[in-house]
This record gives C-alpha cells, sequence and structure tokens, in this order.
C-alpha cells in the first residue's frame, strides 16, 4: 500500500485509505488504482502527478462520487463517499478533464441549470451566475452558445460551475491540459486565488510546472500507485545532483554513456539524448566535456539542469513525463 | 444564497473560510431540479430541431400514409371503425410518443459520451430527479406531438365516437408510453454508454408495438401474429388508444389497457432507475 499523508491528518478534508478501482474481472481485470491512502489537509493545494493512465482520474472519480471503489474507504469534507455520497457532492465542487459542457447551452444557462440542481435560491441564481461569470472573466460572453467558446473559456467556465455553491474542497482534474499559456496562466491565478480564500484544492495535473507553481504538497502516481509524495522544494532536494543533458553523435551514444558514467548515476532522457547527475555539482561540467573531447565525442548540444519535479518525477517512475520542462517529450528507461 | 451549515464533524474537515452548501434534497429540489433538467431538455429541441423533427414527422406522415393506402381495411367485415383514419391516427399518436420518449435516451447517449452526464450525477440531487427531468420533457414533445397528429387527423377527417373519454384515453395512453420509451430508452444508453444503445431503442420499441393490433384488430388476424399479438401487453393498450375512435363497445376491456400501460412504464423506469445505479459501480 503506497501513502500519502500531510498536515492535520485527522480534520484532513480528503482522505483515502487502501483505495482500489479495478475494471473488468477474471483475467482480464485491470487493477487501475492500486492501494492508494491519501491525505489532504484543509487549505492546501494538492497535486496529484501523473502520466496518462497512472491512476488520477479513476482516484478523482473514486472521490468525487462517480465511482465506486473496489476496496478501501475514502472520507471527503467528513463523509465517506460511498455512504454519505450525497453529502459530498453538496460539499465539493469539480472541474473534471475534457470541460464536459453542453455545447447548446449559453454560459449564464448552464450557471443556472449548476445553480437549481445545487439548490441556490431562485432570487439569488441570476445574480450568483453573473458574479462568477465575472470572476472568470466571461461577462460579455455569457449570452453565447458554450459551442462558440475557446478552449480556455471552457475551462473558465467549467471552473465557475463547480464554484456555483461555494464548495470548501475542489477537485480539478487535469483543468490546464490543452490551454495556450496565456490561457493556462489565467486559470492558475483563480485557482491560487481560491486558495486564498480558504479553498482546498486537489489538482490532477500533467505538467510538472503548474504543480511546482501551485502544489503545497504532491503525491506522484505511477501504476495506480503513489510512488513519491511531500513538499515540491524537499523533494527536489532529495534527488541532490543537477542533471547535465548531452546530444552527441547516434554512432557513438554508448561510448559517451561510458564517459559520463565516471561523473555520476545516470537520468531518464529522451531518446537520443543522454543525462547524468553530476554527483560533484554544477563545476564538473568542463571536466566532462574535457572528458569526452578526451575520448574523441563532439558534443552536438548540452544543457545544465537544476533539480527538477520531472527528476523526482523520473528517479520515482523510472521515465520523464511527455510534454515536461526539460528533457523532451520521450519516455525511455535510462 | 441561502444555506444549511455542514454539522460540527464536517466543519472541522472544511476550510477557515465560509462553507456554503445547498439546502437538503427534499420533494421540492427535487422537483425543482427535474424541472430544471426538462427545460434544458426542451431548449435544446428548439436549437436542435432535427432531433425533434423525426420523432414528429414519422407518426404524422405514418397517419396520413397509412390511412390512404390502406383504407380498404375498413372493408373487411367486423373491421371496428369506416374511416382508416379513425384507425391509423391513435396507432401513429402511440408510435409518436414511444419515439419522443427514445429520443431522450438519444440525447442522453450524447451526454454520456461528452462527459456532461458526470456534472448532473455529481450534483447533489436525488437520482430520481435525473429520470423525472427528462421525462418531464418528453411529456411536454408528446402532448405538442398529440395536439399536431389529432388536431391533423380530424382535419382529415377522423371522428371522435368516444367523446371526451376517448380523446383523455389516447392522451393517457400517448403520456404512458412516452413513459415506457423513455425509461427503455434511458435504461440502455445508461447499460450501453455509447451510440450502440440507439439501435436497441429503435429496433426494440418498433417491434414491440408493431406485433400487436396495430395494423388490424386480433379479431381477422391469423397465423403467428395473432398468437404473439394476443400475449403482447402493447396490444390492449393500443386498443385503448383507439377507444374514442373505434365504434363504442368494440374495447370490451379498456382497464386490461390501463393496467397493462402502469406495468410497462414501472418496469421500464425500473429499468432506466438501475441502470442509472450501474453507472457508479
Amino acid at each position: 500500500m503506497t501513502t500519502a499523508t500531510g498536515p492535520g491528518a485527522d480534520d484532513a478534508p480528503i482522505q483515502a485509505e487502501g483505495l482500489v478501482r479495478t475494471f473488468g474481472s477474471g483475467e482480464l481485470a485491470v487493477r487501475a488504482v492500486d492501494g492508494v491512502d491519501l491525505r489532504v489537509g484543509a487549505g492546501e493545494v494538492f497535486g496529484f502527478l501523473g502520466p496518462n493512465g497512472a491512476g488520477k482520474s479513476t482516484t478523482v472519480r473514486m472521490l468525487t462520487t462517480l465511482l465506486r471503489p473496489t476496496a478501501g474507504t475514502a472520507r471527503v469534507a467528513g463523509y465517506d463517499v460511498v455512504s454519505e455520497a450525497d453529502q459530498v457532492r453538496r460539499s465539493i465542487g469539480v472541474a473534471l478533464q475534457d470541460a464536459a459542457i453542453d455545447p447548446l447551452m449559453t454560459g449564464i444557462e448552464l450557471l443556472r441549470l449548476q445553480a437549481v440542481l445545487y439548490g441556490v435560491e431562485r432570487s439569488q441564481q441570476k445574480r450568483r451566475a453573473g458574479e462568477l461569470l465575472e470572476r472568470v472573466g466571461l461577462s460579455a460572453a455569457g449570452d453565447r452558445r458554450v459551442g462558440t467558446y475557446s478552449g480556455g473559456m471552457r475551462r473558465r467556465l467549467d471552473l465557475a460551475l463547480s464554484l456555483i455553491h461555494e464548495p470548501s474542497v475542489l477537485f480539478l482534474d487535469e483543468p490546464t491540459t490543452g490551454l495556450d499559456p496565456m490561457s493556462r496562466m489565467t486559470l492558475w491565478e483563480e485557482i491560487q486565488r481560491l486558495n486564498d480564500d480558504g479553498t482546498t484544492v486537489l489538482l490532477t495535473t500533467q505538467y510538472l510546472e503548474e504543480a511546482d507553481q501551485l502544489a503545497d504538497r504532491i503525491a506522484i502516481i505511477d501504476g495506480g500507485r503513489i510512488v513519491r509524495e511531500g513538499d515540491p522544494a524537499a523533494l527536489k532536494a532529495e534527488v541532490g545532483a543537477p542533471t547535465l543533458f548531452i546530444d552527441v553523435d547516434a554512432t557513438r551514444t554508448d561510448e559517451a554513456r561510458a564517459v559520463l558514467a565516471a561523473f555520476g548515476d545516470p537520468r531518464p532522457t529522451a531518446e537520443g539524448t543522454l543525462g547524468v547527475g553530476l554527483t560533484a555539482g554544477a563545476a564538473e561540467v568542463s571536466a566532462v566535456i574535457r572528458a569526452l573531447d578526451e575520448a574523441g565525442i563532439a558534443v552536438e548540444r548540452l544543457e545544465l539542469s537544476e533539480p527538477s519535479l520531472n527528476d523526482v518525477f523520473a528517479e520515482a517512475t523510472g521515465y520523464r513525463l511527455e510534454g515536461a520542462e526539460t528533457g523532451g517529450a520521450a519516455t525511455d528507461e535510462p | 444564497m441561502t444555506v444549511e451549515r455542514l454539522d460540527d464533524t464536517a466543519m472541522a474537515a472544511g476550510t477557515a473560510s465560509t462553507t456554503a452548501v445547498p439546502r437538503g434534497v427534499g420533494s421540492g429540489a427535487l422537483v425543482a431540479s427535474a424541472l430544471g433538467l426538462a427545460v434544458r431538455n426542451l431548449r435544446n429541441i428548439r436549437r436542435l430541431p432535427s432531433a425533434f423533427l423525426p420523432a414528429l414527422m414519422m407518426p404524422l406522415v405514418q397517419s396520413i400514409a397509412f390511412s390512404g393506402t390502406f383504407f380498404a381495411i375498413t372493408q373487411v367485415p367486423g373491421f371496428p371503425t369506416d374511416r382508416s383514419i379513425n384507425w391509423f391516427m391513435p396507432l401513429a399518436v402511440v408510435m409518436g410518443a414511444s419515439f419522443a420518449g427514445i429520443g431522450i435516451g438519444f440525447s442522453t447517449v450524447r451526454d454520456l459520451e461528452s462527459g456532461f452526464y458526470d456534472r448532473l450525477r455529481m450534483a447533489p440531487v436525488s437520482r430520481r430527479a435525473l429520470l423525472l427531468g427528462p421525462l418531464f420533457g418528453v411529456w411536454v414533445r408528446t402532448l405538442i406531438l398529440m395536439v399536431i397528429v389529432i388536431g391533423t387527423g380530424l382535419a382529415l377527417g377522423a371522428r371522435l365516437t368516444g367523446g371526451l373519454f376517448g380523446l383523455a384515453a389516447l392522451i393517457v395512453v400517448g403520456l404512458g408510453v412516452s413513459v415506457v420509451g423513455t425509461g427503455w430508452g434511458l435504461g440502455l444508453a445508461y447499460r450501453f454508454g455509447d451510440m450502440r444503445a440507439s439501435a436497441f431503442m429503435q429496433l426494440g420499441l418498433f417491434l414491440a408495438l408493431f406485433l400487436t393490433s396495430a395494423q388490424a384488430p386480433l379479431s381477422i388476424m391469423t397465423g403467428w401474429l395473432y398468437y404473439v399479438a394476443r400475449v403482447n401487453p402493447f396490444t390492449p393498450v393500443i386498443d385503448l388508444a383507439r377507444i374514442g375512435f373505434v365504434e363504442p363497445g368494440t374495447v370490451e376491456r379498456p382497464w386490461v389497457g390501463l393496467v397493462a400501460l402502469v406495468l410497462l412504464a414501472a418496469v421500464a423506469m425500473g429499468f432506466a432507475d438501475r441502470g442509472l445505479r450501474r453507472l457508479s459501480r
């Protein structure tokens, strides 16, 4: 069983113990979530990191009452997600992956429907919808059908919908996937504002930078199990040595790898790139270049990277996250 | 916003900020939520008429075409009316009501595929609201359809032989069959979760309605179709729908149709309810 425990575990708004979810049965059964323990403290932003298929969304679907756990228990806002599902639903806001919004409806209509479903008084529905549209910068587009919105506008509307009842706990499942940098920044600011107001946020993401920017604590999930958990700064410090990424002639890769081995452990990288954790720190870069030169290996590209969450991720899982900040898009083993 | 506070445990588990929680889910909230969902369905009909027009046009065309093409059927001895429009128009209403019901199955499949249905399932409303909301919308669609089909039928010469009671019976059957169609459509949508459900929705109800006295009364039917139609619970339902348009006394036991309709509606909505619960498993 894997564990992610945080501060104030006793009154943590999100708690899970031994959470398991299996799809299918018999030989075809897939254990998508494999014994996750989780505690997210009040007022925290908790980053839930992992590649596609790692079990992030399945975990969120269980915590938000959409899926029943196969085994284990979970409590959200003090309520059991199975036996007190209705109370959980009243206490949480959820923006799921892909911003599932009816394209035929306008932004205002969607917000008012959401207000009806969450029991907001009829006399308050219009005002609340207007406030939220203004908050996410969609006042001018409120009367337009959602089908005409850009991806960023849909995400912002999705966030507004999740806030209609002022939830104490907010689940954001990959809220910025596929967004342009400007839209991503806007959402980050809004999430930060919500957290400043005291909302507990569980954020799943594939973007390490996003987790680094927003999360007080993170958990890395891989193959349905939590493989690292903690404060981002502390996790990076645990990785220690900076990583040197080097591109060389593809025919000399094995020789170059042998040279680099003298300077530290190999690090996972994109295909065609070599990586080494410099045991003695950044000062060794010149020595590495000299050693490669003496071996007759020309360096085509060189990049020194301080420990990042991608290094934490790579060390924990053996590969790098696609689209992460350094090391490219491939997910090769070292 | 009028809110209820969480209990102490939940407050402790919440945040330092104000925790606003919507009011409890009572019958008022159930009806309000169901009406909210019904309004959404009706609004989307206006915005996506292609999803509604076939369900309206088919019974209309069927009513007109069948009564013209099969006019001679009224000459068969023992046929319960001398006007073919009187025979086929109530059937068209029943068919249209069933199409209106399964239409909501199609739109639910769309919501399931897009993920919008997850949003509805996460709302703190009774699961019954998720079934009643679409049903309310279907009833409005069915009433619109009935006004148009019955109005057209009367304009083309249909004669109301059973008075207001007969007309009420047709309306009750139309609304009841729309419940059956809704339950059937929703149940399949929940179980398949994608467009594979659509073929079963249409084929299932089409067969169930046609293997009855839909085309001809039991008294002049022969062969296997007679035996199937005789035990098909939709037969007395269709007979009840026609009670106001055939010769008085032709439908001997109208209460059988009413009981069959109630049972079919209950089974169909039970099928939908179980399907909705399966979504979380």
